[in-house]
């Protein structure tokens, strides 16, 4: 496979090409991977024969959409998984680290996308925990412990206090947390797997201020990503994988978002606003005045009032854990909310069951595997919930009996509208990717007709090519006049669909802005802090 | 499918073997005793039907069991609910007089009611309560164990007797035998294709089904969770009650002390080692019960205690239990290295 990185420069392809025959590698690449091939059991080929070079002090992206095999490369380079052939030649001799403590005694250190500390632990607690500088007597040195790490937060300008506890800082500071734990252990490799998807967009400049501050140092940096744009703005390389195989390397100064899109789907992705102009009809759904508190009796959600259109698509923008969950719940009925009315289409479900709330109401869950699907069962018993109570289409004898043929039927229609790509409908809903199980999910819900769609983060964790899907088909229901209430914390998915956006800040709706006229900066204020920024 | 049969098969094979070297390190001689086990209770008319007979209370407990587990309530009640039903039974069959096609029919249901009100009871602890049905099961056992241990002790005590037991119930609540081949199987079998219709075709049994691998998500879905899991619980209670019933009418005829015997927790142990399957429930209730009923003819032309068939069976459950996660291991190894090979050819 042709790789960019050389291109035809001759005499560096014959110094490869020796380095090649005696085993080493190039000078200048740190790390080196070959010829890497994985398959997982039974026959997903998730990396197929990729090779790869890192150089020494570079931050290198490695972006692909979902599936694309991204961790997986990770993975195998910090020993969390054996390759099934290829090499990987570390500091020009070929390594192969038996697990991830042997890469970090090596110089290499992973974080991972879910954050591992103690709660109840400070900071340098957290740091030095495994790694302990002891006194004579065996005792944990706590005072050179402090110091010690108060000094690596200084020398890399980390905004963070020693001594505050996990549990009450911030995710983007946990996630500082991590890295310095491997600074701490002179880890002069650092793998960040989706280091933004924890992070809101303020955050993320100050995060990639850091990674350039430890680059300068001489650290080297890979990290994962399928945000185009950040990649862009922070990498000096990016390399692209599409279904396991890598597609090149490319320089970031060098190359356009569009044509990432473009290598990392194979053909190209429109990223303008999808929508067309529409007028919006009567209220359909109504929330008005809803409370809701906990079992503790904390509020979550403060005197709620809104209301959505047939043929409009109201986003709600706001940093996870400002009331969102809650919000979806009381609409759904998993949760009773202390004040308030519920309508949808004039009708008071406030005290309706979950079955009443479903004859009127589609909902796609962020949680797809807990909340959207049953991932044990079969594809086609996945497609029949809810239509097995409301369309007599699927039953027999008065609704007892289950008419599985027209269910598997279905479940072809299914793939046909939605473009899912599977094997036999009666496998089990696991095998299918993500995008695709999103796919199945969405049609399952699209398809029962109701006159409100409720959506929480339906693109959270899909790649570009399946985002992109999900968007055209979310568009379609808005011109045939359906009401759609559309939960995001991705401010670019919102301006691209949405008609209005309300912003949700400590459980109260602090904004109400129509999406033409407001921009990402505005709404990015108000989702920290609650109101306009005063300039 | 075909993978689970050479899961159970080679489980199946694998203890027998382990068996095997048990008895030879208690100097026995294997093939002659397994010989005796097999002929025992599958070697001529009288033992088949001995073995049919036998099953009948392992499959329907196990039934209850595999249904439970698979809807998600954990009913671990059916020694308790075996014990009323056989009492409902019983007393039905002591102060009913009917002609047979009557009171058969009749007893069946006072069993399956009995035992529904005693898994009913853990349901409406838990509504009222919130009580895990896991624990309050356990408790019922115990209970129901004493209370039907009383009943046969005072009040249904029959005159003269010389142990704790009720008197015969009436004969037309006797199960009709033809010839060495008791009815019990077949009412069994009417319960086990009603059972695998409502499980795997209807409506509800959807809904059972997926609540037990997700309930979130069936919820979510409009799938009233609450109601279904009484009414799992009711069934489950019922089959339970039904195998204590079936074996008061087609064995001794009476209530009598240590009548539940191990058959519920045999039950359950066959509904663990068919992961819940309620085919598989049939099959492995089918062969528990030819190991057990051809233990005793083993003991007595060979020198092999009728023990050594709990040795087996627990070596059974673990191989085969075991084995299902590996052999999906294997398999998935199996098949990546197909694949590579298919890479580089």
């Amino acid at each position: 496979m042709e790789t960019l990185v050389y291109g035809s420069a001759s005499p560096i392809k014959v110094l490869s090409f020796i380095y090649f025959i005696e085993g080493k590698s190039p000078v200048g690449n740190i790390i080196e991977m070959k010829h890497i091939v994985k398959v997982f059991p039974p026959n997903v080929v998730a990396l197929d024969d990729v090779g790869v070079a890192f150089r020494e002090g570079e931050i290198h992206a490695i972006v692909g959409e979902n599936g694309a095999g991204k961790s997986t490369l990770m993975k195998i380079l910090y020993g969390m998984q054996p390759a099934n052939s290829g090499q990987i030649f570390y500091k020009g001799s070929e390594t192969k680290f038996a697990d991830p403590g042997e890469a970090i005694d090596n110089g290499i250190g992973m974080v991972h996308q879910e954050i591992l500390l103690i709660p109840e632990y400070t900071v340098w607690e957290n740091v030095i925990l495994g790694v302990e500088p002891v006194n004579f007597l065996g005792h944990i040195d706590k005072k050179r412990a402090q110091e010690q790490v108060r000094k690596r937060i200084q020398e890399f300008h980390f905004n963070l206090d020693p001594d505050s506890k996990i549990g009450e800082i911030s995710v983007a500071a946990r996630q500082k947390v991590e890295i310095l734990k491997l600074l701490y252990r002179n880890v002069s490799i650092l793998i960040l797997d989706e280091p933004t998807s924890v992070l809101t967009p303020q955050e993320i400049p100050q995060l990639f201020d850091e990674l350039r501050r430890l680059r300068d140092n001489g650290h080297t940096i890979l990290f994962i990503s399928h945000h185009l744009e950040e990649v862009i703005t922070l990498s000096d390389r990016i390399t692209v994988l599409r279904r396991g195989r890598k597609i090149g390397t490319v320089n970031a100064a060098e190359t356009t978002k569009q044509t990432l899109a473009q290598m990392m789907v194979g053909r190209e992705v429109i990223f303008t606003s999808l929508k067309e102009p529409q007028d919006a009809g009567n209220i359909l759904f109504e929330m008005s005045g809803i409370n809701y508190l906990d079992s503790e009796k904390r509020p979550h959600l403060k005197d709620i009032n809104l209301q959505v259109r047939t043929g409009e698509i109201v986003g709600i923008a706001g940093v996870e854990g400002n009331g969102q969950y809650e919000l979806v719940n009381v609409i759904m009925g998993l949760i009773e909310p202390k004040s308030g009315q519920l309508k949808v289409s004039g009708q008071d479900i406030t005290k309706a069951t979950i079955l009443e709330r479903r004859k009127k109401i589609s909902f796609v869950s962020q949680d797809r595997t807990n909340m959207g699907s049953c991932v044990s069962a079969s594809i086609t018993e996945n497609v029949l919930m809810t239509h097995h109570r409301l369309n007599e289409r699927f039953t027999l004898w008065n609704g007892a009996v289950l008419n599985f043929k027209e269910a598997e039927t279905f479940t072809e229609e299914v793939r046909e509208k939605f473009a899912v790509q599977m094997d036999v409908v009666d496998a089990e809903f696991k095998s299918l990717s993500g995008g695709n199980q999103q796919k199945i999910i969405l049609g399952r819900e699209l398809l029962l007709d109701a006159p409100f769609i409720l959506l929480d983060q339906p693109t959270r964790g899909l790649d570009v090519g399946s985002i992109e899907y999900v968007h055209r088909q979310i568009l379609s229901m808005r011109a045939e006049k359906r009401a759609l209430l559309l939960l995001s914390a991705d401010l670019d998915e919102l301006f691209r669909i949405t008609d209005r956006i309300l912003v949700l800040h400590r459980g109260k709706l602090v904004a109400n802005l129509v999406t033409d006229e407001t921009n990402i900066t505005e709404i990015g204020y108000l989702m920290l802090e609650g109101k306009p920024h005063e300039t | 499918m075909k993978r689970k049969l050479l899961n159970s098969l080679a489980g199946i094979v694998l203890a027998l073997l382990l068996g095997a070297v048990v008895m030879l390190t208690q100097g026995h001689n294997p093939v002659r005793t397994y010989g005796a086990l097999f002929k025992y209770s599958l070697g001529d008319w009288y033992s088949l039907t001995t073995t049919l007979r036998n099953s009948v209370p392992l499959i329907l407990t196990g039934l209850s069991a595999s249904i439970a587990f698979a809807s998600g309530p954990v009913n671990l009640g059916q020694p308790g609910q075996l014990v009323i039903g056989a009492l409902f039974a019983t007393v039905g069959g002591l102060y009913l007089d009917l002609p047979p096609y009557l009171m058969i029919p009749v007893l069946i249901l006072l069993a399956m009611l009995g035992g529904a009100l005693w898994s009913g009871i853990a349901a409406l602890l838990k509504k009222w309560f919130n009580m895990s049905e896991f624990i309050t099961t356990l408790m019922l056992n115990m209970i129901a164990d004493y209370f039907t241990y009383w009943a046969i002790t005072y009040p249904l005590f029959e005159t003269n007797a010389y142990f704790p037991q009720t008197p015969r119930i009436a004969q037309s609540g006797w199960l009709p035998e033809w010839g060495e081949f008791n009815t019990n199987f077949i009412v069994m079998l009417i319960a086990f294709i009603i059972v695998w219709f409502i499980f795997n075709r209807t409506t509800s049994g959807y809904e059972w089904r997926i609540s037990g691998k997700n309930s979130l998500f069936a919820r979510l879905g409009g799938v009233k969770v609450d109601k279904n899991y009484l009414v799992v619980m009711l069934l489950t209670g019922a089959l339970a009650g039904l195998a204590g019933g079936l074996v008061v009418m087609a064995g001794p005829h009476r209530f009598l002390k240590g009548l539940g015997a191990n058959y519920a927790w045999d039950g359950v142990m066959i509904a663990m080692v068919a992961n819940s399957g309620i085919i598989a429930t049939f099959l492995y209730g089918l062969f528990f019960a030819t190991l057990q009923s051809g233990a005793l003819g083993m003991e007595l032309i060979t020198a092999v205690p009728s023990e050594i068939i709990m040795v087996l069976q627990a070596i059974i459950v673990l191989i085969v239990v075991a084995g299902r996660g590996y052999l999906d291991i294997l398999v998935g190894k199996l098949a990546a290295r197909k694949k590579m090979k298919e890479r580089a050819s």
